[in-house]
């Protein structure tokens, strides 16, 4: 079976977005005031985008079969080539979730230290280096925005009155 | 008057506060520019949350100090490595790195420094010069003009971002599409916000510029497992004693190279999108066709590195230039400027210069200043950079993501920003991986706004279309539009198509319509000049019967032999 090309995926997906975001242009509230509805502007892009998407779409299907590619490997082989990726998206979005409790100065060492770990060395010795870096530096930019920049930062439910 | 400017400008940039903070700017751009993986404008991006709590001055004194350290710095891994700190100094790197292995780095590093000066002080006298100008002839634009403007700036980013036209074009759509996301600045209605509260105000710039750029970047640096686990560098650099008095011997007996590089890179940065990765190559190139000896070229020569580094300098210049006179940001990196003057309640535009003449002039002379101070910071950051290169690139991502949220949270000390700072994060990312260029999404971002406002402007003064095609700036701007988007395909097929023959004498008839139609008499002097000189190179080359001139083959083995 012939397989999908990656730019046929993308040139669908972005015609999904188009459809999604016209429908939803709907939706904008019409004023009486305006001399250009406020759903112009945005119409006028997802033209051109849906446009631009169907070009995409056919320039991807008029090119010829690539020889088989390691593309095929399958989704183990996905999953490790994007591993450390992967990981700095999952202990940034677990950092968000947990920032309202952890504060961004626990929150943020931690993220830092779970991330050198995550996608660095894991030996006895790294793992103090990377505690260290993570409080250290941590520390040290919450100090500069907080009291160098005056910035109130999130402290944290689970710290707050300390 | 422009005298007082200058006098009140001055004060406010040699504050010890300022220059000090400009000392810091510069220092963190060269570290920045010589990390590989790092870009100028991820530097100056990461700067943004910095300049929240200074003045409008300060704060762009402090982001011109790391822009115009971030283009020098980009130089001293090229040389010392062959692994060109940023796309900036890629061209660096075909002479400065064989000069530095023939035992030279101290000289290969003041040239490289020197020409920076030298090129950063020409695009700085230039900006200086023709920004006022420009600014005068931005005066004449209308809304129809600008959003005619935008949409050229928009399309030459994508067909200068990479070989793929198409995706360049469908990241600088999704640009815009991401900016009308929120309430509408000109009639207060909320849109695409998809039933959740947090959409209603829209994306802040910041976060987006963040994920986009830093956030994405940074992912793909540390994608390679082997690769992220090892320092930067060999553990061989060392840091050189550089030969400033040779050097600038020698940059200055150069000076032809040096000061048409220097102009290659001012009218490049002028261009919209055209930044100095494109500026420093193109000066490299020419300088080796006008050299008489080009076969040196590459082997480690002073003409080699005198061009590109003069030239990439000297190229934000002319940004500057675009972004001073017409609130166009001439590139990526001055469109994060856009957003730092924006934070301020700036808004550049043709009266920017005499709305606001202490921060122009400030930044005049900032620009100025940044290159003595680049200078004078060379050697120091040397031996940071070295220090700095045996660090392994995963622990840098860590702590800056870390940065990336704190400095984030800052703009507005709301949470929805770091969401979407990793939701653009994310789409970063996945557009990078499947090859769509960046540069045109950010300009889009950016300029999605003052293309909807005058195009909102245009439709409130007349509702019609007819006037974008009948206003000589708009058409004039709509034709470059056109035409850069047919650029890739003339340079993929020039001297093999036949079609490839009609595009230039196109360009100068089409474009010599709108000139004819301006004010005063050197623009249709000028258009009536190219009408000629296209009609007549038409009529040439179909009087040759279209004939393609190929570059002479090399001579082949038996001719050799």
């Amino acid at each position: 079976m012939r397989s999908i090309r990656r730019d046929t995926l993308v040139a669908l997906g972005l015609l999904l977005i188009c459809g999604t975001f016209f429908a939803a242009s709907f939706d904008i509230r019409e004023t009486s005031y305006a001399s250009l509805g406020s759903e112009v502007w945005p119409r006028v892009i997802l033209a051109v985008l849906f446009v631009l998407s169907l070009a995409l779409l056919a320039q991807s299907l008029r090119v010829k079969d690539a020889p088989a590619q390691a593309e095929h490997a399958g989704l183990g082989a996905w999953f490790a080539a994007y591993r450390n990726p992967l990981w700095c998206y999952l202990l940034f979005g677990l950092y968000l979730l947990t920032l309202p409790y952890l504060g961004m100065l626990a929150g943020g060492a931690l993220f830092v230290f779970a991330t050198l770990t995550a996608i660095g060395r894991r030996d006895l010795r790294a793992l103090a280096i990377n505690a260290v870096i993570g409080i250290g530096m941590v520390g040290f930019m919450w100090t500069v925005f907080r009291y160098g920049l005056n910035v109130i930062l999130p402290e944290g439910e689970l710290f707050y009155g300390w | 008057m422009i005298f007082d400017n200058i006098l009140a400008a001055s004060g406010a940039i040699f504050e010890i506060g300022t220059i000090a903070l400009m000392f810091l700017g510069v220092t963190a751009g060269l570290i920045a520019g010589a990390i590989p993986g790092f870009t100028i404008a991820m530097a100056v991006v990461l700067t943004l949350p910095f300049t929240f709590g200074m003045t409008a001055v300060q704060g762009v004194a402090t982001m011109i100090g790391v822009l115009v350290g971030g283009l020098s710095g980009g130089l001293m891994a090229g040389m010392l490595t062959g692994i060109p700190g940023t796309p900036s100094s890629v061209a660096t790197t075909f002479d400065g790195f064989p000069m530095a292995r023939k035992g030279r780095p101290g000289l290969a590093l003041g040239l490289g420094v020197w020409s920076s000066f030298f090129g950063g002080i020409i695009g700085a006298i230039v900006l200086v010069t023709l920004a006022p100008q420009l600014a005068r002839v931005g005066l004449e634009f209308g809304p129809w003009d600008y959003f005619a403007l935008v949409m050229f700036a928009l399309t030459i980013t994508a067909s200068l971002a990479g070989d793929n036209l198409l995706k360049g074009l469908i990241a600088g759509a999704l640009g815009l599409l991401a900016a009308t996301i929120g309430e509408d600045e000109v009639n207060g209605v909320a849109r695409f916000t998809f039933g959740a509260d947090a959409f209603e105000q829209g994306f802040a710039f910041l976060p987006v510029l963040v994920g986009l750029f830093a956030f994405s970047q940074l992912l793909s640096d540390v994608k390679d497992r082997d690769k992220a686990l090892e320092p930067l560098m060999a553990r061989g650099t060392k840091a050189v004693r550089v030969e400033h008095r040779r050097a600038i011997v020698e940059v200055l007996k150069r000076w032809t190279t040096l000061l048409r590089s220097a102009l290659i890179g001012v009218f490049t940065g002028i261009l919209p999108g055209a930044g100095s990765s494109v500026s420093n190559i193109l000066a490299y190139d020419q300088a080796k066709k006008a050299s008489k000896t080009p076969e040196d070229f590459g082997s480690g020569i002073p003409d080699g590195i005198v061009a590109p580094e003069s030239s990439n300098n000297a190229t934000e210049g002319g940004a500057l230039i675009m972004l001073m006179a017409l609130g166009i940001p001439g590139d990526v990196i001055t469109a994060v400027m856009l957003g730092a003057l924006l934070i301020h309640d700036v808004i550049p535009s043709p009266s920017f210069i005499s709305d606001e003449p202490v921060l122009a002039y400030s930044i005049f002379i900032a620009f100025f200043l940044a290159h003595f101070i680049m200078v004078t910071m060379q050697a120091v950051c040397l031996r940071a950079f070295v220090l700095i290169t045996r660090v392994p690139m995963y622990v840098l991502a860590a702590i800056i993501l870390a940065y990336c949220a704190i400095g984030v949270f800052a703009l507005n000390n709301v949470e929805f920003d770091l969401w979407t700072l990793f939701i653009f994060g994310v789409i970063g990312y996945l557009l990078r991986s499947l090859g769509f260029p960046l540069a045109p999404m950010i300009l889009g971002v950016v300029l999605g706004n003052i293309a909807e406002l005058n195009l909102n402007r245009a439709w409130s003064i007349e509702p019609s279309l007819t006037p974008f095609l009948t206003r000589p700036w708009s058409l004039l701007f709509f034709t470059f539009a056109l035409f850069s988007a047919a650029f890739p395909w003339y340079q993929k097929h020039r001297r093999e198509m036949k079609w490839t023959l009609v595009y230039l004498p196109l360009f100068c008839i089409a474009v010599s319509g709108p000139l004819a139609l301006m004010d005063g008499w050197v623009r249709p002097v000028l258009g009536a000049g190219l009408l000629v000189f296209g009609t007549v190179t038409l009529v040439r080359r179909a009087r040759a019967g279209w004939r393609i001139e190929r570059p002479p083959a090399p001579p082949s083995r038996s001719e050799e032999t």
